[in-house]
């Protein structure tokens, strides 16, 4: 009986030093919170967010623009990508996004590349939300213009023109972009090439003006 | 206070508890994992699910230890104290199943379900639950992507049924929206027809506290010397289980219900090594 009970304070002793010591030595409790609760996983959710892929110069909340996007901006339009571990819908998306940019990085990695698309340069900017620093995790409710609060997300900054100043601009596309009419990667791969067109044509027309 | 309606309070405190995330109201999102089966995508949860913590840190060949250990920690810590009585006095899932378990009771009954209830494989299709939790949880994670998330009857019910509510003609459904359909109607039927019947045969949360009885401070104890056989206590036991013949057995959640039942009050909460 005595045996037992000290094999049962020893295991007690044992969890809970080792759950105050993950709690107040390690980023746990931060990762869980920012990359679990406060971020869905939306295939997880199993719903598709109806919202619109209008450019808008009113970020969420008026937040200020992320200090990242605004040094890319006078590179070109900025993409974001949002990402995250054991979501469907991230996997849905990641070989497009690859497609689209012509480029190669691990799931988990952190990455970013000035890409080239029609021969302009586009800063994009892959956050995985489980492995990334708190910066770019951050930026994610900058840009959730519709206040979905999911990934995958996508967003794309630009310029546009707003009472005499020319200002960033930006839309967000939220899941595997199914409603926006897209149900194939052939399709997604063009509705992104197009959102880029435009937002390439929008850049191009204001970028002479724009101060950073 | 009687011990059942100290259960049910407790039952009602924690799940107002698990649901203060609402924003605003007061929006308290934390970074810690239930202990119990709850989905983080509810409008108003305050933690996450630790399946989801777990699933993530197996995802695609890759192996996040801190995620991996954070939920079992929380999990093995209540478990080492109170076994699996989270099931019975915490678990939002286990409130929605005493609801419906006057229904499941009447079923029990019926001489068909008397029949199924006797039958020698019910005790094997028990292990489902720990099936679930290695091969959907951690296997097909790990292998392919698939997850237990995305089919989720609980996360359909708490999580994307409020959402829909809450945000009319926002959302659509996506590929697996069928799925979880029809997983969540045969979870509702199994509720109202098996008295706990989720906690029984399915739950992966039950599936990594039960173990955690083996080794609990607080445990059921029978006095089996002195036991006449009435069997009331297995008969009154939501789980099912032949009560005066288990010690310290996985399925049992504390609820109580056999210590209240037996007539000659043999049956006792034990708390080893606090006396």
């Amino acid at each position: 009986m005595k045996r037992f009970v000290a094999i049962q304070i020893c295991a007690l002793l044992l969890v809970s030093g080792a759950l105050g010591g993950m709690v107040a030595f390690t980023p746990v409790y931060d990762e869980v919170r920012s990359g679990i609760v406060l971020v869905l996983c939306l295939s997880c959710l199993k719903l598709e967010p109806k919202t619109n892929a209008e450019f808008t110069f009113f970020t969420a909340d008026n937040r200020t623009h992320a200090k990242f996007v605004l040094d890319n901006l006078s590179k070109g339009p900025v993409f974001l990508h949002y990402s995250g571990d054991a979501c469907a819908g991230c996997d849905v998306m990641y070989p497009v996004i690859k497609d689209l940019f012509d480029v190669e990085f691990g799931k988990q990695d952190m990455f970013s590349t000035i890409a080239t698309f029609e021969s302009t340069p586009i800063p994009y900017i892959y956050v995985n939300i489980h492995h990334t620093t708190n910066e770019l995790r951050d930026a994610q409710v900058i840009y959730d213009k519709d206040y979905v609060g999911g990934i995958p997300m996508f967003t794309v900054v630009t310029l546009g023109y707003d009472n005499g100043d020319v200002k960033p601009k930006y839309t967000t596309l939220y899941g595997t972009l199914t409603t926006y009419g897209c149900d194939t990667d052939a399709e997604r791969l063009v509705f992104l090439q197009q959102l880029l067109h435009q937002s390439i044509e929008m850049y191009e027309q204001n970028k002479a003006g724009y101060q950073p | 206070m009687k011990l059942q309606r100290k259960r049910l309070l407790s039952q009602i405190i924690l799940f107002f508890s698990a649901n203060l995330g609402y924003p605003g109201y007061p929006g308290l999102k934390t970074g810690f994992c239930y202990p119990f089966f709850y989905c983080q995508a509810c409008p108003a949860a305050t933690s996450a699910c630790p399946l989801r913590s777990l699933e993530q840190s197996v995802d695609k060949g890759s192996f996040t230890w801190r995620l991996f250990l954070f939920p079992l920690l929380i999990i093995g810590f209540l478990g080492i104290l109170t076994g699996r009585a989270v099931c019975a006095w915490a678990c939002p899932i286990g409130l929605l199943q005493r609801g419906t378990g006057r229904v499941a009771r009447k079923v029990k009954k019926t001489p068909l379900a008397k029949k199924l209830g006797a039958h020698k494989a019910e005790k094997y299709f028990r292990y489902t639950k720990y099936i679930l939790l290695i091969s959907l949880v951690f296997v097909t994670s790990y292998l392919i992507g698939f997850i237990f998330t995305d089919i989720c009857p609980v996360g359909f019910l708490t999580g994307t049924i409020p959402v829909l509510l809450l945000n009319p003609g926002k959302f659509v459904p996506n590929f697996f929206f069928p799925f979880a359909f029809v997983i969540f109607v045969l979870f509702i039927i199994l509720i109202f027809i098996i008295e706990r019947g989720w906690c029984r045969y399915f739950c992966p949360v039950g599936a990594l506290l039960g173990p955690f009885n083996k080794i609990s401070f607080y445990h059921i104890s029978v006095k089996t010397d002195r036991c006449k056989h009435c069997n009331v206590c297995s008969y009154n036991c939501p789980m099912g289980i032949d009560v005066p013949n288990m010690h310290r057995d996985p399925e049992c959640i504390l609820c109580g219900k056999c210590v209240n039942t037996c007539p000659e009050e043999l049956i006792t909460f034990e708390k080893t090594g606090w006396q």
